[in-house]
């Protein structure tokens, strides 16, 4: 028991992350349940006080915590029940980002068939252009835009546009790995490439690319926020609205989507746009506590000042 | 120099061109009557078209001359400057204020890291360099909202006409970048301590302070790498930040246009801001070489 506590005391980071972690989970997984949670996200309609009828968006009470949106539906309500996708599609992105960028990192570091230039350049033009103007000029090409598949097309878009980046700097790691004398032992014995890189590479590895794997779950977050105050979105519909007349609709709940009309919402009932902000921000928050705690633990050199 | 200055510039020219083509792609729209009122929507996705397009985009520059003008005649470039002045006005402040700013606190961090206002102060930083800037502004309005109906003095939050109107846009943008400086400051000088130059230096019967600046001139070209993420992430948020406060700069506009499939448009708007990256690399690049002798290359 005290040991857990002296545990906690010292990494208080990883510790808080860790809790913060759980209610996310919660939140996800048991959403509907929790009490306060209305999972069928009833519309009030209207409101009468003393004769005269409002219409929503209510501001918050105490009926509604995180007040209503326009169409009189609870926030927090539909921040929890939103909380699974939302989730669900931040951890798509990094995992298939993360699943590419890894063999294409160790093939950049063997210089096997241009890996290196590629990711080099990738690098290069990604260091220069915001990674969201690629993403939105991407997003609103029509085969995109228009078929069913489009929330697959868009997780892999967003999990590839900074694939670059991350197999960058993760081939500065190997790099660096294959300076170390140990790896010669290896050689030694006469290990193969996948046996070097299973036994050799990745055990020295893992703990950063934990670390890097969790902050990018953040990075993924804070991008499909900005993406939601702009109006992209991972899973919308075209439909018809008139004649010959498209319009986009947007057929789920997760956070970003509930910024679709932050550009008004924000002059007016400013919480529909603040709370699925604040849940965002909770879970980048989250996550970069987790990763900064994570990475204290191995924290021990010389130090001369 | 002329080896890192060509180089750069080749790279301005490769983006472009590689911007250029993703901005073209095929993107024409075509309805079908299915009878009645009935309609579908149809893209088709050639090469051919494809061609088309990038041959159309290149004929308008021979044609016109330039970039053209807007449907009222105003010359696109003239419509430009009127938007980049007012987004200059957000990205120059934001952009120095966190590098000095973000620099000098970043010292003063890694100085008083082990006392306990040292650690509330790193807590704090890293603290504010999670908070996404939409949150930050949004919150700010919400309070800003909520005293005007307590009585605070009203103004316009949503304009780009007043004198102040780029106060709020431009705070927003800075917290991030500035907080990620300190951080990175800091730490970039904390990987140093363990240096043997740092001991001879104590041994030599220098204080502290003295082998604070010794430390600082050899985390420099650290430091000075990351103005390049600072002008990228300052750039990456801007249109934004631009859109929710209805600023209305050139970022906002680089935005629409690509919504909207003007190619022409948002290849000038976007030129900008890749000159101030360039710009940014270039200088960084240089001031690194200057001070730092030992990061010159071949030496």
């Amino acid at each position: 028991m005290i040991k857990i506590t002296r545990f906690i005391r010292k990494n208080l980071l990883l510790y808080c992350g860790f809790v913060m972690l759980m209610v996310l989970l919660v939140a996800a997984l048991f959403g509907e349940y929790l009490p306060f949670v209305d999972a069928e996200l009833k519309q009030e309609d209207y409101r009468r006080i003393d004769g005269a009828i409002f219409a929503p968006p209510f501001e918050p009470s105490s009926e509604y915590w995180f007040g209503t949106d326009r169409k009189g539906r609870d926030m927090l309500s539909l921040i929890v029940m939103g909380a699974r996708e939302t989730l669900l599609i931040v951890l798509l992105v990094t995992i298939i980002r993360y699943a590419v960028a890894i063999p294409l990192s160790f093939l950049a570091h063997k210089r096997v068939l241009g890996m290196d230039t590629l990711i080099k350049s990738l690098n290069a033009f990604f260091s220069y252009v915001p990674t969201i103007v690629i993403v939105v000029m991407l997003a609103i090409l029509p085969p995109v835009l228009l078929t069913d598949a489009r929330p697959f097309w868009m997780i892999v878009i967003i999990a590839l546009v900074e694939a670059g980046r991350v197999a960058h700097t993760m081939k500065g790691d190997f790099d660096v790995l294959a300076g170390k004398e140990y790896m010669l032992s290896g050689l030694a014995i006469g290990a193969g490439p996948f046996k070097m890189l299973k036994s050799y590479y990745l055990p020295f590895l893992y703990e950063r690319m934990i670390v890097y794997i969790i902050s990018d779950l953040g990075k993924v977050m804070f991008l499909l926020g900005q993406l939601g105050f702009i109006g992209i979105f991972i899973s919308q519909a075209l439909v018809q609205v008139d004649p010959a007349q498209f319009e986009i609709e947007n057929i789920s709940y997760s956070w970003p989507m509930l910024l679709a009309n932050a550009f008004m919402d924000i002059r007016g009932p400013i919480w529909i746009a603040f709370w699925p902000a604040f849940a965002m921000t909770f879970t980048i928050f989250t996550f970069n506590m987790l990763a900064q705690g994570l990475q204290q633990v191995p924290k021990k050199k010389d130090a001369f000042m | 120099m002329v080896w890192k200055v060509t180089r750069n510039t080749v790279i301005f020219f490769l983006v472009m061109v590689v911007f250029i083509l993703i901005l073209l792609l095929p993107k024409e729209m075509e309805i079908h009557s299915l009878g009645g009122l009935k309609f579908e929507a149809d893209y088709p996705f050639t090469m051919a078209l494809y061609k088309e397009n990038i041959n159309e985009f290149l004929t308008y520059f021979k044609e016109e001359k330039g970039f053209g003008t807007t449907p009222g005649g105003v010359p696109f470039t003239e419509e430009l400057v009127r938007f980049l002045l007012r987004s200059l006005k957000i990205v120059i402040p934001a952009f120095l204020l966190s590098t000095t700013i973000g620099t000098a606190l970043g010292i003063w961090l890694f100085y008083i890291r082990n006392k306990r206002r040292g650690r509330i102060f790193s807590f704090l930083s890293w603290m504010l360099a999670s908070i996404p800037d939409f949150f930050l502004f949004i919150t700010v309005q919400y309070i800003f909202i909520l005293a005007m109906i307590h009585g605070f003095p009203s103004f316009n939050l949503y304009n780009n006409e007043d004198w102040y109107s780029f106060i709020i846009p431009c705070v927003s943008l800075t917290i991030y970048p500035l907080f990620h400086m300190v951080k990175m400051t800091a730490v970039s000088m904390e990987n140093e301590v363990g240096e043997e130059y740092v001991r001879t230096a104590f041994a030599k019967g220098m204080n502290r302070r003295q082998v604070l600046a010794h430390i600082f001139w050899n985390a420099w070209a650290t430091i000075v790498n990351q103005s390049h993420m600072v002008m990228l992430y300052i750039l990456s948020s801007l249109p934004i930040i631009e859109k929710l406060s209805n600023y209305n700069g050139a970022g906002y506009q680089l935005l629409e246009s690509i919504f909207a499939y003007e190619s022409v448009r948002a290849v000038l708007f976007f030129i900008p801001f890749l000159l101030l990256m360039y710009l940014v690399v270039m200088v960084s690049q240089f001031a690194r070489g200057r001070v730092m002798p030992k990061d010159v290359d071949g030496i």
